[in-house]
């Protein structure tokens, strides 16, 4: 019987960089900036860095899909770095794996950081992937929009709920210095956006951004030679399905089973149930994908979600504030920095450190990837210290 | 008698109509529309619609040949008859071969089908003919020419028509050609041609096989012959002495254009689906020479002899909104999507039976039908018992998106999960679609089309259609 990592781990430093079309720096930049903003939060030197873990999605300019992209831009040599991809949860992944490298009793501190530099690749950024003919034509919003249409039919929805999730997302995000798409949107302007993949129109897709995040994570034991205000992990679980949802016959298409899986083992971990949780970012790459997020993490029933997005339970002021930084969809989406961003959001969030858009006292935040569509989630459980 | 027992037609959904033609090139052209190959098809893929609706649910598997027709293959060099057979899911033991030259193509395949039966070198022979025949822009030849496909099937029992006879000439005439260099159709003087040529060879054979079995022009009941134009058939059949109204099958080229190899064959499967049983039915083709069949309508003819009928799969169409469309689909402008790098065909060597014969697996544990073909059941996760399956090709559109991102020559790109009618689910594109046809619970097609090009060349699979 496995034990939980509960308590085990803190988190005593974070760093990001601003998200956005960083067309003025390199991949190596974003890591540096992310990663020493992390280092000075923690009060660390980087000698005192046992190992670290680099999400990055894509290759980039510089390095390999090796530890190199991260070694080398921080001359963190001698010691283990693992490069970790895994789709769109490739940052909280990585942050898992830091969270197992310090529970196994291996290393004492780990750096973990997520960095994508997607404006630097030709195209749309996000290459295609996958078998040359079977499912040639897939683009990451049109593999969304299968589910959203089914969902949308199966429930009675339109575009107008998925708007809501924008212009929600968008208003906090407006709130955030960092954010990538720092602005406010009307639902008319959501509705009336160039169609991207049907349902999803402009504003309903999350844009391709470059930027970076870190966290520096220790045995719970040590954290306060760092800081009092460190904040806990409870829960960190990852769940794979199938990457090709589109041809199992029995799926159907109205969640994701990685998300619910990787939840509840989470809520195991952390010995607690969804409505302990004050605020999560969740993975909102789509408009729709927020909405079945917050089912698929237990938060509203199956089919209820976009009910809740109506009545406005989910924003900041809400029963359940959801992507208080602005997700996704406004912050910004560098793949494999995302997750570690929303780890840094959770932190923040629990500290009180997030100015206008802080969410009322957390005790407990949760941040989820979901990649594929619905191939892999990764669910992190933070909380405040006792 | 060896004959003909099974006919399949094949003509594409988009119809240009003529007047936009005209509208483009401030030309005056001849009303009507023309049928329009899709911008993912070409004569290898409409081949393969004619083949599947050609066989239909009979009995694929003792069919030991098949013959390719068409001038203009997509390929100088790689055997098309051999995909077409793929394809369909044929056997792998079938004598194959390609046919082109000219639009005698497809009757001179026919021809060799017949007396390749009667002399027992095969009993089962399906006669695939198909042409997409490029016209230049503000040419003579824009609105002429139109696209389609039909295949028949040749056996020992020819249900629908018996064979009763042939004559052929040999004279080369410079007519319409394309050289090695490609481009389009180009065509020496008409009337010339008419008088010197087409108006001289094909009654000198139709008299012939007429002679030879005795019959006067009196006694036949149509003839279907392949023509440069409608006015050339009418004339034709002065000439050889049928009448223009009652005995000459009337042209397509107002419907859906002159569609080159095929003509003659969609004008034989006219005149099958109106005959009486035992009426002689003449057809004919020209092309450096000319060549025609004498054929006895069989038991079978009459309304019902093709599948679908000729009318229905002439009123099953599109209409393309504009003449720049048309340009695309032709890829006259607009080139493919973004280069792509080559298939591997070592992999697509290896899923041939997946990929092009359309299999998937059954579980023997569980009976779930899954796609592609698994190594472990998705369901039972049994890893033993997992045994191919042929899949249907019609199904029910269970989720879709129209991607306005993918790059497309027919924008916006659909994309579909289908459930196929007797198990699987595939996820594929979508084409020959009204953008409201793609719907939830809406019932689809498999077709097969050319999925894109890479590495200099071409690739196909399935996607689905309205059916």
């Amino acid at each position: 019987m496995s034990t939980s990592i509960r308590d085990q781990v803190a988190v005593i430093g974070v760093g990001c960089t601003k998200f956005g079309d960083l067309y003025d720096s390199t991949y190596e930049d974003q890591v540096c900036d992310a990663a020493f903003q992390a280092y000075a939060d923690a009060k660390i030197d980087p000698s005192e860095i046992d190992a670290a873990y680099v999400g990055t999605y894509l290759p980039h300019s510089q390095g390999g899909k090796a530890g190199i992209s991260l070694a080398d831009p921080l001359r963190l040599y001698d010691r283990p770095v693992t490069r970790v991809e895994n789709f769109c949860a490739t940052g909280t992944d990585a942050f898992r794996n830091a969270c197992l490298a310090i529970a196994s009793g291996q290393h004492d501190i780990v750096l973990v950081v997520g960095s994508e530099k997607l404006k630097d690749r030709p195209g749309r950024g996000i290459p295609r992937i996958g078998h040359q003919i079977l499912g040639k034509g897939n683009t990451a919003p049109g593999l969304f929009a299968l589910a959203a249409n089914r969902y949308m039919h199966e429930f009675g929805v339109t575009r107008s709920t998925l708007a809501k999730v924008a212009v929600k997302n968008h208003w906090n995000g407006k709130r955030n210095p960092l954010s990538h798409l720092r602005m406010e949107v009307t639902e008319e302007q959501v509705l009336n956006a160039p169609m991207i993949a049907s349902p999803f129109g402009l504003f309903d897709c999350c844009p391709t951004t470059d930027g970076a995040a870190a966290a520096i994570v220790c045995r719970a034991d040590i954290a306060k030679r760092f800081r009092d205000d460190y904040v806990l992990v409870k829960g960190a679980a990852l769940a794979v399905a199938t990457g090709r949802p589109y041809y199992d016959p029995t799926f159907d298409y109205l969640g994701f089973r990685s998300t619910q899986a990787a939840a509840k083992a989470a809520y195991a971990q952390a010995g607690i149930e969804p409505s302990d949780v004050d605020l999560a970012e969740v993975h909102d790459c789509f408009t729709w994908t927020e909405i079945t997020n917050i089912e698929d993490l237990g938060f509203f029933e199956k089919g209820q979600g976009w009910k809740a997005v109506e009545e406005g339970k989910t924003r900041i002021d809400g029963s359940i504030p959801i992507n208080p930084s602005g997700g996704l969809k406004s912050f910004g989406h560098p793949i494999g920095a995302s997750g570690v961003r929303m780890i840094y959001e959770c932190v923040k969030q629990l500290r009180g450190d997030c100015g206008e858009r802080q969410v009322k006292d957390p005790e407990i935040a949760l941040a989820h990837n979901v990649g594929g569509p619905g191939a892999v989630s990764c669910v992190v459980v933070l909380g405040r210290r006792d | 008698m060896v004959g003909i027992s099974s006919i399949g037609i094949y003509v594409p959904r988009s119809r240009l109509d003529r007047a936009l033609i005209g509208k483009a090139w401030g030309r005056k052209q001849p009303p009507g529309e023309k049928a329009v190959a899709h911008f993912d098809e070409d004569a290898l893929t409409m081949a393969v619609a004619a083949a599947l609706r050609c066989i239909g649910d009979g009995d694929a598997a003792s069919i030991d040949g098949l013959f390719f027709a068409s001038t203009s293959s997509p390929y100088r060099e790689k055997q098309v008859a051999s995909y077409v057979a793929t394809a369909c899911d044929l056997q792998r033991t079938i004598l194959t071969a390609d046919f082109g030259g000219s639009v005698r193509a497809g009757v001179s395949a026919l021809s060799a089908a017949i007396r390749a039966v009667q002399s027992g070198a095969a009993k089962r022979v399906l006669v695939a003919v198909a042409d997409c025949r490029p016209a230049e822009p503000e040419g003579d030849l824009e609105g002429v020419l139109g696209d389609a496909a039909v295949a028949v099937l040749v056996d020992a029992k020819g249900t629908l028509a018996a064979f009763d006879g042939a004559a052929a000439v040999a004279e080369e005439f410079t007519f319409q050609w394309r050289t090695d260099r490609g481009g389009p159709v180009q065509m020496q003087d008409a009337r010339f041609s008419a008088t010197h040529a087409y108006l001289r060879d094909l009654p000198e054979v139709i008299g012939r096989v007429l002679n030879e079995r005795g019959l006067g022009t009196d006694q036949v009941a149509a003839l279907a012959v392949g023509h440069p134009d409608a006015r050339t058939a009418q004339d034709l059949a002065k000439a050889v002495g049928v009448d223009p109204k009652t005995q000459l099958v009337p042209s397509l080229s107002a419907a859906i254009g002159v569609t080159g190899s095929p003509d003659p064959l969609l004008l034989l499967g006219a005149a099958i689906e109106r005959a009486k049983p035992g009426d002689a039915i003449v057809v004919g083709a020209f092309g450096e020479g000319a060549e025609a069949l004498l054929f006895a309508a069989g038991e079978a003819a009459g309304p019902g002899a093709c599948r679908p009928s000729l009318q229905s799969a002439i009123d099953d169409k599109l209409p393309l909104p504009t003449y720049e469309k048309y340009l695309k689909f032709r890829r006259i402008l607009g080139q493919d999507d973004t280069p792509v790098e080559a298939v591997s065909n070592i992999a697509e060597h290896r899923e041939m039976q997946q990929d092009t014969r359309l299999y998937g697996s059954r579980c023997a544990a569980c009976g779930l039908v899954q796609y592609p073909q698994a190594r472990v059941c998705l369901a039972c996760k049994q890893r033993e018992g997992l045994e191919p399956v042929k899949l249907r090709k019609r199904g029910t559109i269970f989720t879709y998106t129209m991607d306005h991102l993918a790059a497309n020559l027919d924008h916006p790109m659909g994309m579909a999960v289908v459930d196929l009618d007797g198990g699987g689910r595939v996820y594929v594109q979508t084409t020959d679609a009204a953008p409201e046809a793609i719907q939830i619970g809406a019932s689809v097609e498999l077709t097969f089309r050319r999925l894109h090009a890479g590495g200099e060349n071409y690739n196909y699979y399935w996607k689905a259609r309205p059916a």
